[in-house]
């Protein structure tokens, strides 16, 4: 009934979830594991839509990725005055700097 | 194989290059245009799955707003000499190999799971009415009115039963003036600490 | 007239607490004066010398009130003096008797005792005695309990005011007197030579000048509060009060050990009578409920008092059975046993008889009876003024006031164990004043000899005579304590005879009014000068003892099988008269034994004196008139009723009392025999000790037995002590030996066995419970601790760690997870 299988927009999200993930563990810069909280948030939305594309699940899964969006600015916003704090305090922005909760 | 095929395909490539480019890049600023890049392939995949709102708020939200802030927060962070923080090859190798192992995790379900007959289940659950005049499935594009109603508390696309979003939505936007108003307080100018104390 | 019982109980309360208020006053401030100044005193003396005047004043308000009829009145109805016809004075006195009483009964205050005016215009019964009224009501409430109130009270009658005025004016002059005789103490350092610290000097002390006074003021408001006591519950307050009063004046020399003995002794002698007292309080009140002497308004609902439910208005004890009916119906004073069918309150005879022999054992603890009598010779170890007041006005004069008061409640039995012990009593203590050389100690025994003959008169149904005899006593004694407190002040502090003689040259004063206590005591008259005059020229004691003599040899007449009861008294106004009189003689005539002594002593300055003086005058002419003067009249005014008329035989005892009339007709044979006896005793003091022509050196050797049991006072002390008081030590050195040994000991191992139980536990504690907690303790610490690698810090490391766990949740699903 589609042009494209359901399965390779989630594996595309997948994909792009995977990246994020992978992002946050290998990145020092405390700027690039925002942007991979970013890429784990839109490999999560783009399911959403694809799941309101092609199930029965209809406008509320856009409804949520909108959601999802909102808050994912918000959390880019604090997330930025945060890693701006990190840098006044630390005079770097190198996360593996702030073990001060090592046990 | 017909254009939204080709288009889904030509996306879906960008979307995945502009993903692996941003763990790759070690430098900030091409990690922010990769990233740009990713996010508006991604926005149009939406538009592709005819979700053509979400697409257009993704694009604007996203690429014009939430990456502009990265890029700011990239300037005001960075000098020159730590733009680039290098991790050691072991973790690339590590990440690599826990996110193959992620990756083969979610194809195995995606693919594991018959969508068709779940989807008449949740159809058979939901039960949907015959939208009236004027209100489009969420499956066949301009979704703006019917989001609009959604987001106010009518669902005329699930009969007038249907949960609405208006509480969410008027949570959503008071959490949004706290989160400005907070991040604002946060980002604040404040007395500098002197560097020797704090590179002890 | 309206409500003279409240009017006059006003003034009375007034001069009751001002001695209080002097205590008061002297105890809270006495230590801020020095100890130089004589303000204590007047404080004291002004207190009880205002008391006087109050009592004096009550008195006369008393009198023109009731317009004197207690005199006027008594005189034609009891009839004795003028041996007319009884009835026929009767006649005359009864109007009077009715109308003036009844416009006193009229008030709120006025209630009526048995024998009420109204009963007495009520019966026409011509041998009824009709005693004037009585006042009773409540000052303050103190406290209800369920049916018992404690209040205070007052119950005023003729004896009452009598009392007040006696007591103050004793007190007054013995207060005066106190002034000069303790002048010894008004110093910063007091040097007591009888005794002595560890290292056997003279115990040195500041002067207790303004202590003294405060106790006697004491005293003084606790006997007027038994004086004025309106039930018997406050009778017993006071009575302890003044117990203990003559605790702290006995004892008023603490630092010597005779002193504090005799403190002792006599706190706990009269401890002993005060147990039989509470009996009696004790059976009177769970079947009578009530603590009144008079009838009570209570609520509006009149209640009968003590005497009223016993007595009822007819004077007789009705009896069921074995029961005493108790009369509580009627009112207005007039009480009768209940009607048949009507439901009566009823005290078993047996219970009644207790009662009384238990009042009356408080009485003679107080007053020193048989066997009580020990602890007042002893007594006279307090200073002298204390002793004066001690043995006339207030101690002893409490008892015999009490047995007097509670005469209604008394039975036969009980009055003939009250004669019996007074005739045992006077016969002991007037034997071993016979042989008493401190001068003190002879006054002492003489105090429980003239006891003796007041209980005696109590029991034998003179009432009046008995409280004649203390009245008259109170005076005629106090001076001569006073006057030996003289000669010892004059021979500074030397109280055996022995060492005195011919002091009269040296302190007339002194001798002479003495002589008059001597005389009064003694009962001499002058023979046939009643005969010639129509009435004795005679002191007091003469006309008192004489009432005495002649209730006895009435009562004898009737109960011929209790002639003892007649001849003791008999011989011992003999022996009362040698005894006095040898004290005189030994003291102020013949040949100073000790010229050391006559030298140096000297007069009494004229603060001692002039109470002397005051006190011969009232011992001399207090009895003016004897039988028909104004004080047995006013004595005879409270009489209970029934006395007069007398007690036909009967009861267990099986005693008569005999009636007024009859104790007249022998009252000239009575009289004469007394005076041969009181004369006979005189003529051998006289030869013995004045006029020496037997030498008393060897009547005592040759009875040096019986001296020297009279000496040792007949042995009671040591009987006591080998009877009770080393038995006592035994017990307690048993008691102390088993509390040492087997209490200590089962406390001790108890003790032991809870240490060494706490030393296991402790232990136990330590090792287990603590070794657990800690084992516990160290584990979750160690692998906090070895968790705490985990804890790195590092952000991306702990997404790596979430990652992972993904990713091993996935695998262990997938492994574990049953296919579908």
């Amino acid at each position: 009934m589609d042009a494209v299988s359901l399965n390779y927009v989630l594996a595309i999200g997948a994909v792009l979830f995977v990246c994020g993930v992978i992002c946050m563990t290998t990145k020092r810069n405390g700027i690039g594991i925002l942007m991979g909280v970013e890429l784990v948030l839109n490999g999560a939305n783009l399911n959403f839509v694809a799941f309101s594309r092609y199930t029965s699940l209809g406008l509320d899964g856009q409804v949520v990725s909108l959601f999802v969006i909102v808050l994912a600015a918000a959390e880019a916003a604090v997330a930025l005055a945060i890693a701006l704090n990190f840098y006044n305090n630390h005079l770097t922005i190198d996360v593996d700097r702030g073990d001060e909760l090592h046990g | 194989m017909n254009v939204e095929q080709l288009l889904f395909a030509l996306f879906a490539l960008l979307t995945c290059a502009g993903a692996i480019s941003v763990v790759i890049c070690q430098n900030v600023v091409r990690m922010a245009f990769s990233l740009i890049v990713c996010l508006a392939s991604v926005s149009a995949l939406f538009f592709l799955l005819s979700a053509d709102f979400v697409g257009a708020t993704q694009l604007m939200v996203y690429v014009g707003g939430t990456v502009v802030l990265l890029i700011f927060g990239v300037m005001l962070t960075s000098s020159s000499t730590l733009l680039q923080i290098r991790t050691s090859p072991a973790e690339g190798f590590l990440a690599a190999g826990i996110g193959v192992l992620f990756l083969a995790v979610f194809s195995f379900t995606a693919w594991s799971v018959d969508w068709d007959a779940n989807s008449d289940r949740i159809a058979r659950v939901t039960a949907v009415d015959v939208p009236p005049q004027g209100y489009n499935e969420a499956s066949s594009g301009n979704t703006v009115r019917p989001l609009a109603m959604a987001f106010v508390g009518l669902r005329p696309d699930k009969g007038g039963n249907a949960a609405g979003y208006l509480l969410p939505f008027e949570i959503i936007s008071v959490h949004l003036l706290v989160v400005l108003i907070g991040a604002a307080y946060l980002a604040r100018t404040k007395r500098r600490v002197s560097a020797d104390t704090q590179n002890k | 007239m309206d409500s003279l019982g409240s009017e006059l109980s006003k003034y009375l309360l007034l001069a009751w607490l001002l001695p209080l208020i002097g205590f008061a006053v002297e105890v809270l401030g006495g230590y801020w004066g020095n100890r130089q100044d004589k303000r204590a005193a007047y404080l004291a003396i002004a207190c009880i010398g205002a008391g006087f005047l109050l009592s004096s004043f009550t008195f006369y308000r008393w009198g023109t009130e009731t317009h004197w009829q207690a005199f006027a009145g008594s005189v034609s109805e009891s009839g004795h003096a003028s041996v007319a016809d009884p009835s026929g004075s009767d006649g005359h006195e009864k109007p009077d008797a009715a109308h003036h009483p009844h416009k006193a009964a009229g008030t709120e205050t006025t209630h009526g005792t048995p024998g009420h005016s109204e009963t007495a215009g009520a019966h026409d019964d011509a041998a009824h005695h009709s005693p004037g009224p009585s006042y009773s009501g409540t000052f303050y409430t103190l406290a209800t309990f369920g049916s018992l109130t404690l209040s205070i009270d007052y119950y005023i009658d003729s004896l009452t005011i009598l009392m007040f005025c006696m007591v103050t004016l004793i007190a007054t002059c013995i207060h005066i007197f106190a002034v000069g005789y303790m002048s010894d103490e008004l110093t910063d350092e007091y040097v007591d030579h009888s005794a002595h610290t560890s290292d056997g000097h003279h115990v040195h002390r500041p002067g207790r000048f303004h202590r003294f006074f405060a106790f006697l003021s004491l005293f003084c408001f606790s006997m007027l509060g038994i004086v004025l006591a309106g039930n018997i519950f406050q009778v017993f307050v006071f009575w302890e009060l003044v117990g203990i009063s003559s605790f702290l004046l006995i004892g008023f020399y603490t630092e010597r050990k005779s002193a504090n003995v005799a403190a002792n002794k006599a706190f706990i002698v009269n401890r002993v009578g005060d147990f039989g007292f509470i009996i009696g309080l004790m059976i009177l009140w769970t079947y009578c409920g009530t603590f009144s002497f008079g009838d009570q308004d209570l609520n509006g609902h009149e209640q009968p008092g003590l005497f009223s439910m016993i007595r009822g208005s007819d004077g007789e004890i009705t009896t069921v059975g074995d029961d005493v009916i108790l009369k509580t119906v009627g009112h207005n004073g007039h009480w009768e046993a209940p009607h048949e069918g009507e439901s009566n309150r009823t005290l078993p005879y047996f219970l009644l008889v207790i009662a009384g022999l238990g009042v009356f054992g408080g009485c003679v603890g107080k007053s020193a009876q048989f066997p009580l009598q020990t602890w007042l010779p002893d007594a006279m170890e307090g200073p002298t003024p204390v002793s004066a007041l001690v043995h006339s006005a207030t101690m002893v004069a409490a008892g015999v006031y009490l047995a007097a008061r509670f005469y209604p409640v008394f039975t036969t039995e009980v009055l003939l164990t009250i004669a019996y012990i007074g005739c045992i009593t006077l016969f002991i203590a007037a034997t071993i004043a016979v042989v008493a050389t401190d001068i003190k100690r002879v006054l002492a025994y003489s105090t429980i000899s003239q006891l003796g003959y007041m209980m005696l008169a109590i029991g034998l149904g003179g009432w009046a005579a008995g409280l004649f005899h203390l009245i008259t006593h109170a005076f005629f004694k106090s001076l001569m304590f006073l006057c030996s407190g003289s000669v010892i002040h004059g021979c500074h502090h030397e109280q055996e005879m022995t060492k005195m003689g011919g002091l009269r040259h040296k302190m007339p004063i002194t001798a002479y009014t003495m002589l008059i206590g001597v005389i009064a005591i003694s009962g001499l008259a002058i023979p046939g000068s009643a005969a010639l005059i129509g009435f004795p020229i005679a002191f007091s004691g003469f006309h008192s003892k004489d009432a005495i003599v002649a209730t006895a040899l009435a009562y004898t007449s009737l109960n011929p099988i209790h002639f003892l009861l007649f001849l003791t008294p008999l011989v011992t106004a003999g022996i009362t008269a040698f005894y006095m009189f040898r004290l005189w003689f030994y003291t102020f005539t013949g040949k100073p034994r000790d010229e050391h002594i006559y030298s140096h002593c000297h007069e009494s300055p004229a603060v001692m004196c002039m109470p002397l003086v005051v006190l011969a005058l009232f011992a001399a002419g207090c009895a003016f008139g004897g039988e028909n003067g104004p004080l047995y009249h006013m004595i005879g005014n409270s009489e209970p009723l029934g006395v007069a008329s007398g007690v036909e035989a009967g009861g267990a005892a099986g005693v008569a009392l005999p009636s007024h009339h009859a104790i007249h007709e022998v009252h000239g044979t009575a009289g004469v025999v007394a005076l041969l006896a009181a004369g006979l005793g005189t003529i051998v003091a006289f030869l013995l000790y004045c006029r020496p022509v037997v030498d008393p050196e060897s009547i005592k050797r040759q009875f040096s037995g019986v001296h020297g049991f009279l000496v040792e006072k007949w042995q009671f002390d040591n009987l006591y002590d080998v009877a009770f008081v080393r038995p006592s030590h035994i017990v307690g050195r048993w008691c102390a030996t088993f509390d040492k040994e087997v209490l200590d000991g089962i406390l001790h191992s108890t003790a032991r066995t809870a240490i060494w139980i706490g030393t296991i536990d402790r232990k136990f504690d330590e090792t287990i419970v603590d070794g657990l907690v800690n084992v516990v303790g160290n584990v979750t610490r160690s692998v906090g601790m070895s968790l705490t690698v985990f804890q790195t810090g590092r952000i991306r490391q702990y997404v790596m760690f979430i990652a992972i766990s993904v990713v091993a949740l996935f695998a262990l699903l997938f492994a574990f997870m049953p296919k579908a």
